[in-house]
């Protein structure tokens, strides 16, 4: 299993950067949400998978270990669209 | 009106505890600095034992417990869950010990001390988990439980990198304490206390083996 540093990177490569504040990996473009929880936890198949996973247009899509509630994803969702 | 955010909701119960946390921080250093006089006391010209203590400021306090959620955000329909009585480091003594020998010695003198032998132990290991950097105690004083305290005895050198670390970068920006959070400056973290800890440890050596200090 690769380390938690090459799937950072993997990240990286995606377009993904690091938000000191909210502890997460974020792509504006793509609207994806990886909390640095769900990086650690998972192995490198499933952040390339959420990577490449299809998701409604317009919608962001977060890539927790636990699922935030709606009022989390509208909070997050205003920051990151800022 | 607008409604009371998760965070003014922690403010108002910092100001509220903070008479309490200033009373736990003056009881924990005084039976500190107590616990290691005999320690203080016998100390070596070139050795050192030095004792501060702080109390968490507001902001810094909100933003540990916001960096505990899971996204780093508090939930609004969940406010009433969250607690500053739930951080281990409300209050904080720190003890800053040179050479190492008396390091392990003031650790040991606080271990035995009533007050903190029951306290849970959470040390600052090396990456490989096989050496203890720093040893990190937290619990509740005997007169006042409400918030809860964190002792940590820490060799010199790294007890100092980890203030000018604090002063330079996380007390003028607190929220860039996130940028710990991720595995690459957990590692360079690590990489930066194991380089002390072998400088320490060979200057300790050379000094015990120098004929004027021997």
């Amino acid at each position: 299993m690769l380390t938690t540093a090459s799937k950072t990177q993997i990240l990286e490569d995606a377009g993904y950067a690091y938000s000191i504040d909210r502890l997460s990996y974020v792509n504006r473009e793509a609207r994806k949400v990886f909390s640095v929880e769900f990086v650690q936890d998972n192995p490198e198949a499933v952040i390339k998978a959420a990577i490449s996973e299809r998701t409604p247009r317009g919608e962001w899509k977060f890539y927790f270990n636990s699922a935030p509630s709606e009022a989390v994803k509208r909070e997050l969702s205003a920051i990151f669209s800022r | 009106m607008s409604e009371r955010t998760v965070d003014d909701r922690l403010r108002e119960e910092y100001f509220a505890l903070l008479p309490d946390a200033r009373r736990v921080r003056e009881e924990l250093e005084a039976e500190v600095r107590h616990c290691l006089l005999p320690l203080s006391s016998a100390l070596d010209r070139y050795e050192k034992i030095e004792i501060t203590s702080r109390i968490k400021d507001c902001e810094s306090a909100l933003g540990a417990l916001r960096r505990r959620q899971e996204g780093a955000t508090f939930d609004p329909d969940q406010a009433e869950s969250y607690s500053l009585k739930s951080l281990n480091d409300l209050a904080g003594v720190r003890v800053l010990a040179f050479p190492r020998s008396r390091w392990y010695e003031a650790n040991d003198a606080l271990r035995r001390h009533e007050t903190f032998a029951s306290w849970a132990s959470d040390p600052v290991r090396s990456d490989d988990r096989s050496t203890e950097l720093a040893f990190k105690y937290h619990g509740v004083c005997s007169r006042n439980v409400k918030p809860r305290a964190e002792l940590q005895i820490v060799p010199m050198l790294i007890g100092l990198f980890w203030e000018v670390e604090h002063s330079a970068i996380y007390k003028p920006s607190p929220h860039l304490k996130g940028a710990l959070a991720t595995q690459e400056m957990r590692q360079r973290t690590n990489d930066v206390l194991q380089a002390i800890e072998s400088f320490e440890a060979e200057f300790e050596r050379l000094v015990r083996r120098d004929p004027r200090t021997s």
